[in-house]
């Protein structure tokens, strides 16, 4: 074995690599320190910059497969909206995202969630909402006629917090817990868009790391004003609320074992582009 | 939220579930695909489960809805009936009504919605990128930079889609520079795609380790078991004899 038949490893010893050294840290934490980034600070100073009373929207719109990222985001920020007093109006136009939210509000408001007392008053889930775009545009334009009652069959006018929800003009903060679409800029093209911009309902975002690299350029132009990007966007959310409110971390590990999977990774890219080369100069063909 | 009763069956499933799908990686076999197409018959049933009710409750059972006499909300229900059409040679054109309606709307909804978001505001921001100014090239790196940086992508990249000349001389350099700002793009993209399938791995890893139910059973006590399956499975593909091309 030398550089240039690297690339002829079977790939399976790589998994196994990746898995004992993923593993390590999950079961041994290195406790590296979490550097807070631009984006999360500012889903964080956003948030922060709410008065009590304010209304939001939180919005679980994706599915199981991503919930070891979009989860933990949900709960810091619900987590955080409570901490403020803020008015929680939360929803799913993803179908998987009804139960998923339900759970984590329990998390957050207790496991007697919706039997609690602030229910109604400070925070309300209305469930799923069908229609996807056609669904999120009604909810904007006319909040009752999207949903007529809440996730437990409660009508709208029967809920106190949702007399004071008519449409997105009563919001302070739209944050979109994503995966896909319907996402962040089905909520910047048919609720912020027509509804004042981003000045009027500021929009922040927690998404999987895929989508990320595509919702720059709506964040460089205001229409996102701030990011959790994915597992470790949560963790450096998590910091900062814990740090704020002492908020439980859970994250430390993950993002020590995510840590180490990336320099894996990287290694792996450099060792095959080094054998690359070497075939190359050598007059050999590459595979 | 499933109930306390069903915490054990659901841990034993997932711990199964999680090996037989991940032994893919070593080599697609009979349980990796019983696990994976039970996942997509799960997924395709609770969306079909879940849609049904919502629509009942959204346009039938709800406040102000067809159950309380509101006849407006009937012509959605028979414009979404007329999908069935589909299955008749006969009446096969009317299936094309709801299909039309739905393209139109969301023709509608999209042509407005996209020029504004993706496209004015978009070339508005990138209009008004600061280069002069207080404080435009202060600090590192300075936001100046960055614009410079953003200009020169977007020119360059843009250029190279741009076909009606060849790419030589000027617009050739400009081209060459815009492919390194889309790979550059491609790569940022790859890094969150393998950044997301870490973290679900990591998600399935915490699951095996943390996962336990009443302090006498942890999940990661069924994983010698469920990679058992999945060799004796190998070994009994291997034993059989192999078909004949």
């Amino acid at each position: 074995m030398d550089w240039k038949t690297i690339t002829q490893i079977d790939r399976r010893y790589l998994y196994i690599i990746l898995f004992i050294f993923v593993s390590i840290p999950l079961l041994s934490p290195l406790n590296l320190p979490i550097l807070v980034g631009e984006h999360a600070q500012a889903m964080y100073d956003t948030t922060e910059t709410l008065s009590a009373g304010d209304i939001v929207v939180c919005s679980f719109d994706f599915g199981p497969a991503t919930i070891p990222e979009n989860r933990p985001q949900a709960k810091g920020f619900l987590f955080q909206a409570r901490e403020l007093g803020l008015r929680v109006v939360a929803t799913a136009f993803w179908a998987s995202g009804g139960p998923l939210g339900e759970d984590i509000l329990r998390d957050v408001y207790g496991s007697d969630f919706p039997a609690i007392p602030e229910y109604g008053t400070d925070v309300v889930y209305l469930g799923y909402i069908p229609g996807n775009e056609v669904g999120m545009q009604t909810f904007g334009d006319d909040t009752w006629t999207a949903k007529g009652t809440d996730h437990y069959g409660t009508p709208m006018a029967d809920i106190p917090l949702m007399q004071d929800t008519r449409a997105a003009e009563d919001l302070s903060l739209w944050c979109e817990i994503t995966s896909g679409t319907p996402g962040e800029q089905q909520v910047i093209q048919f609720v912020q868009g027509r509804h004042g911009g981003p000045a009027a309902l500021p929009l922040v975002v927690g998404s999987t790391a895929v989508s990320v690299p595509g919702m720059m350029p709506f964040y460089a132009a205001g229409q996102i004003v701030g990011i959790l990007n994915g597992l470790s966007g949560a963790g450096e959310y998590e910091s900062l609320l814990a740090g704020a409110y002492g908020y439980p971390t859970e994250l430390l590990a993950p993002l020590d074992a995510q840590s180490v999977a990336h320099v894996i990774v990287i290694l792996f890219i450099i060792a095959g582009n080094i054998s690359y080369v070497l075939t190359r100069s050598s007059g050999g063909k590459e595979k | 939220m499933i109930p306390p009763e069903l915490d054990l069956f659901a841990a034993i499933f997932g711990v199964f579930a999680t090996i037989f799908i991940y032994s893919f990686l070593w080599k697609e076999n009979p349980l990796s695909r019983a696990v994976e197409h039970l996942f997509i018959g799960l997924a395709a049933v609770f969306t079909l489960a879940f849609m049904y009710d919502a629509a009942l409750t959204q346009g039938v059972w709800g406040t102000a809805r067809l159950y309380e006499g509101n006849l407006i909300w009937a012509i959605p229900i028979l414009i979404s009936l007329m999908y069935f059409f589909f299955f008749s040679k006969k009446y096969f054109y009317l299936y094309r009504y709801p299909v039309s309606i739905v393209a139109g709307i969301m023709a509608g909804m999209m042509i407005t919605g996209m020029i504004q978001s993706n496209f004015l505001v978009q070339i508005q921001s990138t209009a008004q990128l600061p280069l002069v100014g207080a404080g435009v090239w202060e600090g590192w790196p300075p936001p100046g930079l960055d614009s410079i940086i953003i200009i020169i992508g977007i020119i360059t990249a843009l250029s190279f889609f741009f076909f009606t000349w060849e790419h030589t001389g000027i617009l050739g350099v400009s081209t060459k520079i815009g492919r390194y700002f889309l790979m550059a793009t491609f790569g940022a993209a790859y890094g969150g795609t393998v950044m997301a399938r870490m973290s679900l791995f990591i998600g399935r890893l915490r699951f095996l380790y943390e996962t336990s139910y009443s302090d006498w059973f942890w999940a990661w006590y069924l994983v010698p078991i469920a990679v058992l399956c999945v060799v004796g499975v190998a070994l009994w593909q291997r034993s059989k004899p192999q078909a004949e091309d």
